[in-house]
């Protein structure tokens, strides 16, 4: 095979340009810090990088454990041709996720503390544990794709052996994570607008993330029909779309009868800027597409199906979004608009992962349903000596699991009654508390210790400290030895002491020895 | 015991000798504004409607931060304070989030950047038997340290002898869910700036209540989906092995 560069067609001329601004966000981005690469800022610590690559590139994966599950455990074998794609973009999806939250970490070699470090009873470490966990089940379950490529007929058959549990792994840890990308934000409620919190976001992004992820199936499909000239499954994507409308419809119910018995629903049409863009999200991205996808004239149409998928995408991205950056920007008290170079990061992943796909969909069998190998091979029936394995494994983690969440729940520590700290006294307040006098010992040539007071130098009804601290003399008496040592050197110099004894602000310390020193007897 | 502050905002003069304190004993630049709390200022003294207003951690009895991180680089110590361990902080800011307080500040001027806070000055005075620099800095007594149910009662003594003095309210005595720093104020908080309306449960308890579902879900769910797949294998299974009868 020979390399050569690709012809400089308007597209790969954008993506050009998309990387070049990625590849100059990141070093500035890693070079620099979050400061200078984003507009993020201790008023809004997270942006589109949790927002859009995080929130909704986790949720558009969603298609590859609801498929994985209609074929391998509902048995629904015409589901079977757009399993591998599907299961392909969820595969991505994942890594540019993890991609994606290198750059948002602040310390982004320590992104696998939470093997080690546990904390269950973060909803981060719960959503940082199923991400690792599930991407490696996608790895899996998308390996015969490239055992299949390379023929490699034994390992083939091992992971076939093991579809069914690795299956029902991947759905519970989406079904968790999914979920818990909404928990994330239960612990919220002050900051987050009424009409996005709920106590219950979390199965309102499990729903949403089960529409989503399908649209996208019906979205990804169209696109890589048209790309690579392949029959579209029409009849398959017809269907995902009814059960787009029943899961749209459930989720719309749910959402609108929280928000009555929250009090929220008089937000809806106060036409602040939150209510518009809920009008926008749930009118074009839940209510539309419902109303679409119910006309059989619009579901029975190519275009009508991709159209309809588009705008259940939009709603999806607008509804993650509108919780990480609209809901979130009232209680901020600053506006985030993402600088250019957070754009160009996101923008550069999004490309990174088509491009994959695309090389991937060209040189691996991803749209073939046959089985090349495995026609003959009861499919998924017999699990085998390795299916029991695997099952053993399985039993092995949920146990593990269950385990780990119960030490975490007792090791909730019970103070210590013997624990003591001498108790600084409660002093009645009142009378402004100066310090004791301090005494300067005599230097050498010295003609006699000095002694400071406070209380002839502040004035109690207008004390002003900061005219001599910490600026000139350190306030900590521990501190104050550093500084502490006076020098009639750097008074003359208008140091120390001698910045306000000038002669004009206060007595000049040349011609007035006695005031300060007292000689020794 | 448990520590706690108490500040008397009615007695706070403004001189910010606390925040100065702060800084040298966490040697944190005196360049940065002490008005507001940043990564370079832990403890700030903002002038608002003419009044002083001391702003540090709250360090919560529950701390929402300390349930949100990850990786458990926060801590509520025996001692009161919330305090940080950089070393395994990954910097993720959930901890900034999940703030009821919006406390946790982040250094966005750094390549390597971590999350700053008010200690509580743990390790170099409450530890030690000391108490924070803060409240030694304090000229007038305006903020104070002691045993936390102590300063409680205190807190309620001054308002009880003049409640013409203070709106009757401790605040941080019940805010989500108790902190271990309580403000007495002349004008109503809301007006300060104190975030108003918090829950008085603690913010822990939100989630926990959704986190403590995992094991039954991934059960149940795991049985439910090995059951399925069961029933509809066989079905397939018996109907290829004994094709219905015509």
């Amino acid at each position: 095979m020979k390399l050569s560069l690709p012809k400089p067609t308007f597209w790969t001329m954008v993506l050009a340009f998309i990387w070049i601004l990625g590849i100059y966000s990141a070093f500035t981005r890693f070079y620099y810090g979050l400061g200078t690469a984003t507009n993020l800022s201790d008023q809004f610590p997270w942006g589109i990088w949790i927002g859009f690559d995080i929130l909704v590139g986790v949720g558009l994966a969603a298609g590859g454990f609801v498929v994985a599950a209609t074929v391998y455990i509902f048995n629904l074998k015409s589901y079977k041709p757009i399993a591998r794609s599907t299961i392909l973009t969820a595969f991505l999806g994942y890594l540019l996720v993890i991609g994606a939250l290198l750059f948002d970490l602040g310390k982004p070699y320590n992104v696998w503390h939470p093997l080690v470090m546990w904390n269950p009873h973060s909803v981060m470490f719960e959503v940082g544990w199923c991400v690792m966990l599930y991407t490696t089940v996608l790895f899996l379950e998308f390996l015969p794709v490239l055992f299949e490529r390379f023929r490699l007929e034994r390992p083939l058959r091992i992971i076939r052996s093991i579809t069914v549990p690795l299956v029902i792994v991947g759905v519970l840890l989406s079904t968790l994570h999914q979920s818990s990308l909404g928990t994330l934000y239960v612990i919220v409620p002050d900051k987050l607008h009424p009409l996005w919190y709920s106590g219950i976001l979390p199965l309102f992004f499990f729903i949403s993330a089960v529409a989503g992820g399908l649209a996208m199936v019906i979205f990804e499909s169209y696109l890589s029909a048209r790309a690579f000239g392949k029959e579209l499954e029409f009849k398959l994507l017809s269907q995902l779309s009814r059960i787009i409308v029943v899961v749209l419809s459930l989720y719309l119910l749910l959402r609108l009868q929280d928000m009555g018995s929250q009090g929220a629903l008089k937000y809806i049409f106060d036409f602040s800027t939150e209510s518009i863009y809920f009008l926008i999200e749930v009118g074009l991205g839940v209510v539309l597409p419902i109303l679409l996808f119910l006309t059989p004239r619009i579901r029975n149409n190519t275009a009508g199906l991709f159209l309809g998928a588009v705008f259940v995408l939009t709603g999806f991205v607008m509804n993650r979004l509108n919780v990480a950056i609209t809901g979130m920007t009232a209680s901020a008290g600053v506006e985030y608009i993402p600088s250019w170079m957070e754009v160009a990061v996101t923008a550069s992943i999004v490309a990174a992962g088509i491009v994959i796909f695309r090389y991937a969909a060209k040189y691996l069998p991803i749209f073939s349903d046959e089985e090349p190998m495995g026609v003959h091979q009861p499919p998924l029936v017999a699990a085998g000596k390795s299916g029991k394995v695997a099952m053993g494994i399985l039993g092995v983690i949920l146990l593990a699991m269950v385990i780990g969440l119960g030490i975490g729940l007792t090791k909730d520590k019970l103070p210590d009654p013997g624990m003591r700290i001498e108790a600084a006294v409660v002093q009645p307040a009142g009378s402004l508390k100066l310090p004791d006098p301090i005494v300067y010992e005599m230097g050498e040539s010295s003609p006699g210790a000095v002694t400071f007071s406070h209380e002839n130098h502040v004035d109690p009804s207008a004390p002003q400290c900061k005219t001599c601290h910490s600026g000139l003399f350190k306030m900590r008496p521990e501190k104050a030895g550093a500084l502490g040592s006076i020098q009639m050197d750097l008074l003359y110099e208008k140091k120390q002491c001698g910045v306000c004894h000038d002669g004009e602000q206060a007595f000049n310390v040349e011609d007035n020895c006695e005031v300060c020193h007292v000689a020794a007897e | 015991m448990k520590s706690a502050i108490l500040t008397d905002l009615t007695k706070c003069i403004g001189c910010e000798a606390c925040a100065l304190a702060c800084k040298e004993i966490n040697e944190l630049p005196v360049s940065a504004p002490m008005n507001m709390l940043s990564a370079y200022t832990w403890s700030a003294v903002e002038h608002r409607n003419g009044v002083n207003i001391r702003r540090q951690c709250m360090h919560c009895e529950e701390p929402a931060c300390v349930s949100a991180c990850p990786v458990a680089a926060l801590e509520k110590t025996k001692e009161g304070a919330v305090i940080y361990d950089a070393g395994k902080c990954m910097g993720c800011r959930y901890c900034m989030v999940a703030c009821p307080f919006g406390v946790p500040k982040y250094e966005w001027d750094k390549s390597i950047p971590t999350i700053q806070k008010c200690i509580l000055c743990h390790e170099k005075a409450l530890s030690q038997g000391k108490e924070p620099a803060c409240t030694s800095a304090c000229p007038t007594g305006a903020t104070i340290f002691g045993e936390r149910a102590a300063l409680l009662r205190e807190a309620q003594k001054r308002i009880d002898e003049n409640p013409g003095s203070y709106v009757p309210h401790i605040y941080g005595m019940r805010e989500a869910g108790g902190t271990s720093v309580f403000y007495l104020s002349a004008v109503p908080f809301a007006d300060l700036g104190f975030p108003g309306n918090l829950k008085e449960d603690p913010y822990p308890k939100l989630t926990w209540k959704v986190l403590s579902k995992i094991p039954n879900i991934v059960s149940t769910g795991g049985v439910l989906l090995l059951g399925i797949w069961w029933i509809i294998n066989r079905r397939i299974k018996l109907q290829d092995e004994n094709p219905p009868s015509v």
